[in-house]
């Protein structure tokens, strides 16, 4: 199955392609998804820790359909970096771990927008379980980032 | 027009611009003006962005002339190395100054101590600044000189650049270690700026400007953990990037970016009614919001372009 991938014509042109437009796009696209993704979620994070708390929750509505946008373009282009080189990511364990890092991110942003969709015009407070989950979201992000960066350099 | 000659044009900006930011403050505590000691340190900002393409640029000059035969490697060594401390000195008293600017426009005074700490690390970076200044005209200026070319050959140990690219190019994990920070610090900052920005652009009208202030700080630490990996990447590697076309546009945006980023600061237009609520930003100030993100995106299109557009990795 990963051989096929790694056989089809797609992956030949990532790999192949001298053209800026492949291969060193489709990764910029990644790392700027990454910053559209992980810089709003830290934000929305840090509301939820206290930074800016006389600020209704319900002005945090921009966050969800940002965060949308931005895993949207990194699982597009995930999916093309990965398609690049499967028989290498497919065989790697720190790649999985940064999988179920990103997983284990978006997940914490589920309750998030329902409390934030759920939440009254005046509402500020936030419960201790709710800053609990903003600490989880930012050690999910950046123990994500931290498995992608390593994953350039480290493994062979 | 070269780097090199990028670096002959903008070298004086460091010490006459040091000069210009703490006559102002001092004019300001004699006079015991608070507006002038805002406006000498909104210059100290200025001038800590803009040292930032001095340096780099300093570093193409020097692959340029170091092939000429009377000109002394270690004598361009021995100012890059004094050009580096007082290049870390003088973010360091930008920052600081920031703070300050900062506390001011948000509670209308700075913490106590702020302002003198800027002022004296922006005396102290003027000093080193202007000793770099000094060994840097020496390079190829022979009039200047008292008793001829004084640096003795060999030894590179002794440079502190040298022994940051040996970290660089011989340690396992700092190359890493620092582009995962630089990569945190990436994602803090565009997601402080994009909040910023898209409140001014309309988003979140219930929220008061002041409380989208309120960010900056965290923004500035991204970019301060940037500044220094980025360093570490620049001075471990520089050959990777003092030719490089992306990086001299990473460099223009980031001032581009920095300016913007002072202006959100401490200018009065987009927080004007700061703490009404559904304030409406001017087509100005929006449109600056659109040049910022926009800056911003070209610095990181930049940086991942430079292994593709450049030659680092």
């Amino acid at each position: 199955m990963l051989e096929w991938l790694d056989a089809t014509a797609l992956s030949t042109w990532l790999k192949e392609s001298p053209s800026v437009w492949a291969f060193p796009t489709v990764l910029t696209l990644h790392t700027t998804g990454m910053g559209v993704l992980v810089g709003a979620s830290y934000v929305f994070d840090l509301r939820l820790l206290g930074i800016g708390r006389n600020v209704p929750l319900s002005s945090y509505r921009w966050v969800f359909p940002t965060l949308a946008v931005g895993l949207g373009v990194n699982i597009v282009t995930g999916i093309l970096l990965f398609i690049k080189d499967p028989t290498h990511w497919g065989t790697a364990f720190p790649f999985f771990v940064k999988m179920g890092l990103v997983i284990a991110s978006a997940a914490t942003v589920v309750p998030m927008r329902s409390l934030v969709l759920g939440s009254g015009a005046e509402q500020r407070d936030v419960s201790s379980n709710m800053r609990l989950l903003a600490i989880a979201s930012i050690l999910a992000w950046s123990g994500a980032i931290t498995a992608g960066r390593l994953l350039a350099y480290v493994v062979p | 027009m070269n780097l090199a000659h990028l670096h002959l044009i903008m070298n004086h900006v460091p010490t006459v611009g040091s000069v210009a930011a703490l006559g102002l403050l001092l004019l300001g505590y004699v006079r015991r003006n608070e507006h002038l000691k805002h406006v000498g340190l909104e210059v100290l900002f200025v001038i800590a962005v803009l040292t930032l393409p001095v340096y780099v640029s300093g570093v193409a000059a020097h692959q340029e002339i170091r092939k000429l035969k009377e000109v002394s490697d270690d004598a361009i060594r021995i100012h890059q190395d004094a050009a580096l401390i007082g290049f870390i000195v003088m973010e360091f008293a930008g920052f600081v100054g920031w703070a300050a600017l900062w506390q001011w426009r948000r509670h209308g005074r700075a913490a106590r101590g702020l302002v003198p700490a800027a002022t004296v690390l922006l005396a102290l970076a003027l000093v080193i600044m202007g000793r770099a200044a000094n060994l840097g005209g020496e390079i190829r200026h022979p009039e200047i000189l008292d008793g001829g070319v004084a640096a003795p050959a060999g030894d590179p140990e002794r440079f502190m650049t040298w022994t940051v690219n040996q970290v660089a190019v011989y340690s396992r994990w700092a190359w890493p270690a620092a582009e995962t920070v630089h990569f945190l610090g990436l994602s803090l900052t565009f997601g402080v700026l994009l909040a910023v920005n898209l409140r001014i652009l309309g988003a979140m009208r219930q929220m008061p400007f002041s409380d989208v202030h309120r960010l900056l700080p965290w923004g500035m630490l991204g970019f301060g953990a940037n500044l220094i990996t980025g360093m570490f990447f620049f001075v471990g590697q520089p050959g990777q990037y003092s030719s490089s076309e992306p990086f001299k546009w990473k460099i223009i945006f980031l001032v581009f970016a920095g300016a913007n980023f002072l202006y959100l600061t401490v200018f009065g237009r987009p927080w004007v009614n700061g703490g009404k609520e559904r304030f409406d930003a001017g087509p100005g100030d929006k449109a600056l919001a659109i040049l910022s993100l926009t800056s911003w995106l070209a610095v990181l299109w930049a940086g991942r372009m430079l292994p593709f557009l450049g030659k680092a990795f």
